[in-house]
């Protein structure tokens, strides 16, 4: 067991690693609290939205923030074309239906991925972020603004969405809506304009993770649309239910990956935390019940 | 993808237009240069500058071929490849760079008057596939050579295939059987000689430590066998890790790193360019490239690509093997040919100017070489025989001169350079120097075949 | 009681086969004897090992979509189970010299076994609860693969040599030898386990299953023991993906753990669903639209990517528009051009 000094730097990327998992985790459960679907395309859309900001400033040479503009104005327009096609005709379904349609518009938008920015030979993208520059040092490592941001906006997502959905207006129609539409309907709830307000908010909400993601991680269309698996790890754990705790499963989750690194026994499988966290917490939370993902549990 | 038609129709135009004012030019000129001429002067070994040769400033792509401006009929001489290509890799720049050349010589001369017929394979890394892909370009394709090859796990599946029927194959090598069998011979060095040759450098810095990190793809075990030999020897202690690709968590990787090699440590990687780039600007965002005394990289890293995305901290930090002559600093006439054939043909070769082109460049020119000294018919027998004949070829491209040979292994790249970034381009840090025979199938191959001599045109 | 069941049990009641039924046995019997007689004749080797892989992989989406169409688990970890098969098999091959078909059954139970040490706990998940959860555990598989790799001849319980300079390939039975021959060997496992399923489909399980499928609480209601028969179904579904595995790596004599990423599962539900959930014809479909038209694609120089794009936008189809896939949907498309053209002919005449 390597000393102590050793773990240090790793509690420090760990909780960076845990700021990437929770803001794609605390997106997916707030988008399942506001649509009632659970959104597997989120690292996908992101990733787009990522690319084509990559080719707007490296390849057109608009400055940054054009960029980023259109990363989220892309990722939007994706999520919201998606949810008004294919929300209505899977409303009435399992959540697990519609999960799986989401699946359906992330391996449509891979494919486009790799036919517009193919993989050529020695070259790689990156997206830097002016937040990159710049920082403070602890535990003897750096570490930059974007990772500080990234972590803050899972922190504001948490606490900010947790609110909105539940004291405002919008929020309330969002999560009946979420619930039963047809009823909510009935209750002179304008659907159409809830339900797009919602995967809006979805697809701005995924743009800005791709965006933070593709810097933190890589802007790579494979790495990105799948990051998505292992940030499933804190929703399951929070059943899809509770934004706060998604948040602190994903940050338990990052630690825990990275702290394993140094030790050898262990390190090649550190890459298997998410998913074995999500598998342990599953099983015990349904130790005593059996665990249906009913319309009423939304 | 299976690809045995020229060119389309607006690159076919352009080249026409191209060839007739080439050959008003030829008509001029005097008889057209051999590629295997050795017209460079040598330099000394640690400067970055050029080698240069009269007559080099001004090459036109039509001296790939014999007769300028001659197009190429009669019956193809078809020719098979089998690359890799899915998202995340992508090595078809090397096929077509090959095609290019092969386009450049049909449209100037051709091989004895008859042009070659080049058929590239595309695969996904699936063993079935590329098991099947082999049979095609054999059975239905029926090619005479394979030139070309760059797969992750190609020679693997198809070794045996070949040796039972007698191909011998040009390609740039990645796995295993592609540098310990009878039928491949490779014009790079791969990712255990290669990461031999940055293993070494660091060796040749007096490192007190070796972090050797690679990418877990197929092979993993039998690369780092080449870079522990070598630490093993220089009394150097060495620590194996290997990484998951691709790399979602950078930042635990390059801590991992330099934590395990210390501060008069070298931490060497083995990644294709993306991930080796992710970790480098990992380890530069935590403020970590000098907490280690230097950082390696097998030659994948070598592109003026990564130079430029690093940035000026890595300049003198980051040492490159590379297999294949520095583009930028050589102005020989092996190397313009390439520049120029590159720009008129090789409109499908996307990373442009870089070590993927100039392999495929390189494996051409052996098998045209080759090609060219036949007398008779064009069969399997006959070309084969000729690649195998191959002997002593000054590719302009590589440290020493190229040999095919009867052998029951063949690594005839075991001579590199390294480079190092500056100022976004990557510079000659050490010229030609022999990967160590303490690597035990370095030791075989040469106890077989001898030490190549350097060629004329390496620096 | 007992008497008056005994009397109303389908097996008592004797019935001819009808006409409809006597012609789709015809034509499937021809076409199994085409494939296995006179594919291998008519087509280039490439197309040869290519439907070798389309063989393997029915029996995959076949068992996909018994857990799916019959039993409503959504599976999302289908090419993990493919690489445990696989591995026990190759390790079985490389370390013994058993008899292939014996290697296959034991590859088969121990994945079998596997799948069961899953289902026990998972099951007490529903929905989307338990497709993520097979999600979970195939991430966690591939990662375990990835470090541990396939066993390639070398010696310990992992039977992995990292060092080897020449790999050695993975056997295959002394019959089927060559191409052709291991085409058809494929073709005839791949038989058998479709037999094995249509076995159960017609008997007591398969009953068990549709009434779960249909509504868990009559289910429940009408005695029968919910749990037992999914596990039931994750069992059988483990068993044929395992065998499948062993067929695989006899197909392609080397196995490597990059050749089964997480998103393969994926990839696997959405063709699952696009051939069609609710009828074995449906998991040939998907074996089709898996492993043959990508060849044939990469023949004609088009883009893989292309082919992803078409799975997704199938997977939206299917869901929203034809639940049971294509192999219900073609036939009820050109029934209904049938129907269509007598009419337009009778208003002819």
């Amino acid at each position: 067991m390597p000393p102590w000094v050793d773990f240090e730097p790793f509690i420090v990327s760990g909780l960076a690693l845990g700021g990437v998992y929770a803001l794609s985790g605390v997106g997916l459960v707030v988008l399942y609290r506001a649509t009632g679907v659970l959104y597997l395309a989120f690292g996908a859309v992101g990733a787009f939205g990522a690319l084509t900001a990559w080719s707007v400033t490296t390849r057109a040479g608009a400055p940054g923030w054009v960029g980023w503009l259109v990363c989220v104005a892309v990722a939007a327009a994706v999520t919201l074309g998606y949810g008004l096609l294919f929300g209505p005709a899977l409303a009435r379904r399992d959540p697990l239906i519609k999960a799986v349609a989401t699946i359906g518009l992330t391996l449509i938008l891979y494919g486009v991925m790799d036919l517009l920015w193919t993989t050529s030979g020695g070259r790689a993208r990156s997206l830097a972020l002016p937040s990159d520059n710049g920082g403070f040092t602890v535990a003897q490592i750096q570490v930059t603004w974007t990772q500080v941001i990234a972590l803050a906006a899972g922190v504001v997502l948490t606490v900010g969405t947790g609110a909105f959905l539940r004291f405002t207006k919008l929020g309330t129609a969002m999560r009946a809506m979420a619930n039963d539409r047809d009823i909510t309907a009935t209750l002179g709830v304008p659907v159409r304009k809830v339900e797009a307000a919602a995967w809006l908010g979805c697809g701005i909400l995924g743009g800005i993770a791709g965006l933070l993601l593709a810097d933190l991680v890589a802007l790579d269309a494979t790495t990105l649309t799948f990051l998505v698996i292992s940030s499933l790890a804190a929703v399951l754990i929070a059943r899809l239910r509770s934004i706060t705790v998604t948040f602190v499963a994903a940050i338990v989750i990052g630690l825990l990956h990275d702290l394993l690194t140094p030790i050898t026994s262990l390190t090649s499988y550190r890459d298997m935390t998410p998913f074995v966290i999500a598998a342990i917490g599953l099983l015990v939370l349904s130790r005593h019940q059996v665990m249906t993902q009913s319309r009423e549990e939304a | 993808m299976r690809m045995h038609i020229p060119a389309p129709r607006a690159h076919r135009t352009r080249r026409t237009i191209v060839l007739a004012a080439l050959a008003l030019a030829a008509a001029g000129c005097s008889s057209s240069t051999s590629n295997t001429a050795a017209s460079g002067s040598s330099t000394t070994p640690a400067a970055a500058g050029s080698s240069s040769s009269a007559g080099a400033a001004t090459v036109s792509s039509s001296q790939c071929g014999s007769k300028a401006g001659v197009k190429a009929t009669g019956t193809p001489i078809p020719l098979g490849t089998i690359a890799t290509n899915q998202p995340g890799t992508s090595f078809t720049d090397i096929p077509n760079m090959a095609k290019a050349y092969f386009d450049c010589v049909n449209a100037n001369g051709g091989i004895n008057g008859r042009p070659i017929k080049y058929y590239i394979a595309t695969e996904q890394t699936n063993p079935a596939q590329i098991a099947a892909l082999a049979k095609q370009l054999v059975q239905t394709d029926k090619v005479v050579g394979i030139v070309g090859n760059t797969s992750i796990i190609e020679c693997s599946v198809n070794s045996s295939y070949w040796q039972k029927l007698g191909f011998y194959i040009i390609d740039s090598g990645i796995a295993p059987e592609c540098y310990s069998t009878p039928n491949s011979a490779a014009v790079n060095m791969g990712p255990r000689y290669s990461s031999d040759g940055a293993v070494q450098y660091a060796l040749t810095q007096h490192v007190a430590k070796v972090v050797f990190d690679q990418a877990n793809v197929p092979g993993t075990g039998y690369i780092a066998a080449g870079p522990n030999a070598l630490a093993k020897a220089a009394n150097t202690p060495i620590v194996d890790l290997t990484e998951n690709v691709p790399i979602t968590d950078a930042n635990s990787v390059a801590i991992k790193e330099v934590n395990a090699a210390g501060p008069n440590g070298a931490v060497i990687l083995n990644f294709t360019p993306p991930q080796a780039l992710v970790i480098l600007q990992a380890a530069q965002k935590l403020g970590l490239e000098n907490r280690v005394k230097l950082w390696g990289c097998s030659t994948p890293c070598n592109t003026d690509f990564l130079a430029q995305s690093l940035g000026s901290k890595w300049n003198g930090k980051l040492f490159v093997n590379a297999e294949l002559t520095p583009p930028d600093d050589t102005n020989t006439t092996a190397m313009n040919l390439y520049k120029a054939i590159l720009k008129d043909y090789g409109s499908s070769v996307q990373g442009g100017i870089g070590s993927f082109s100039q392999m495929g460049f390189t494996e051409a020119e052996i098998a045209v070489h080759a090609l060219q000294s036949i007398t008779g018919p064009y069969t399997v027998q006959s070309v084969n025989a000729a690649f195998k004949a191959v002997k002593d070829f000054d590719t302009g491209m590589l440290c020493q001169l190229w040999t095919y040979g009867d052998y029951p292994l063949h690594i005839p790249n075991n001579s590199d350079w390294t480079v190092t970034p500056k100022d976004g381009k990557m510079t000659t840090a050490q010229g030609c120097t022999l990967i160590s025979k303490v690597d035990p199938q370095i030791a075989q191959y040469r106890s077989a075949a001898g030490t190549a001599a350097n060629a004329p045109t390496s620096s | 009681m007992r008497a008056t069941l005994e009397c109303a049990s389908p097996a008592r009641i004797a019935r001819r086969p009808t006409r409809p039924q006597l012609i789709k046995a015809g034509v499937t019997a021809a076409l199994l004897l085409f494939a296995f007689f006179a594919l291998p004749e008519l087509l280039s080797l490439y197309y040869i090992d290519t439907m070798t892989q389309v063989a393997v992989y029915s029996m995959v989406t076949l068992a996909l979509g018994l857990l799916v169409g019959r039993v409503g688990l959504f599976s999302l970890g289908q090419a993990a189970v493919l690489a445990i098969g696989a591995w026990a098999a190759a390790r079985l091959l490389f370390a013994t010299t058993q008899p292939y078909p014996l290697v296959l059954l034991e590859a088969g139970l121990i994945t079998m076994v596997a799948g069961l040490l899953i289902g026990l706990p998972a099951l007490r998940l529903r929905g989307l609860y338990l497709a993520l959860i097979t999600l979970m555990l195939a991430g966690s598989i591939t990662v375990v693969l990835a470090t541990v790799n396939f066993p390639n001849g070398g010696h310990g319980f992992l039977g992995y040599n990292g060092g080897l300079l020449h790999i050695p390939p993975i056997r295959r039975p002394g019959i089927a030898a060559s191409d052709p021959a291991y085409y058809r060997y494929s073709v005839v496992v791949a038989i058998l386990m479709f037999a094995l399923v249509l076995a159960h489909i017609k008997t007591r399980p398969g009953r068990a299953w549709a009434a779960i499928r249909q509504s868990e609480p009559a289910a429940l209601a009408a005695g029968i023991n919910i749990w037992f028969y999914k596990l039931w179904a994750f069992a059988l579904a483990s068993f044929i993906t395992g065998v499948a595995g062993g067929v695989l790596a006899g197909a392609i004599h080397y196995l490597y753990s990059i050749n089964f990423p997480t998103q393969d599962s994926i990839t696997l539900l959405a063709v699952t669903l696009m051939g069609g959930v609710f009828s074995l014809w449906g998991a040939v479909v998907a074996a089709l639209l898996y492993q043959f038209l990508p060849a044939l694609l990469n023949n004609w120089g088009v883009s893989a990517d292309w082919l992803i794009i078409l799975f997704g936008l199938g997977v939206l189809q299917v869901l929203t528009t034809a639940p049971a896939g294509l192999a219900d949907q073609v036939p009820r498309d050109l029934r209904r051009l049938g129907r269509l053209l007598r009419r337009g002919r009778g208003d002819a005449a």
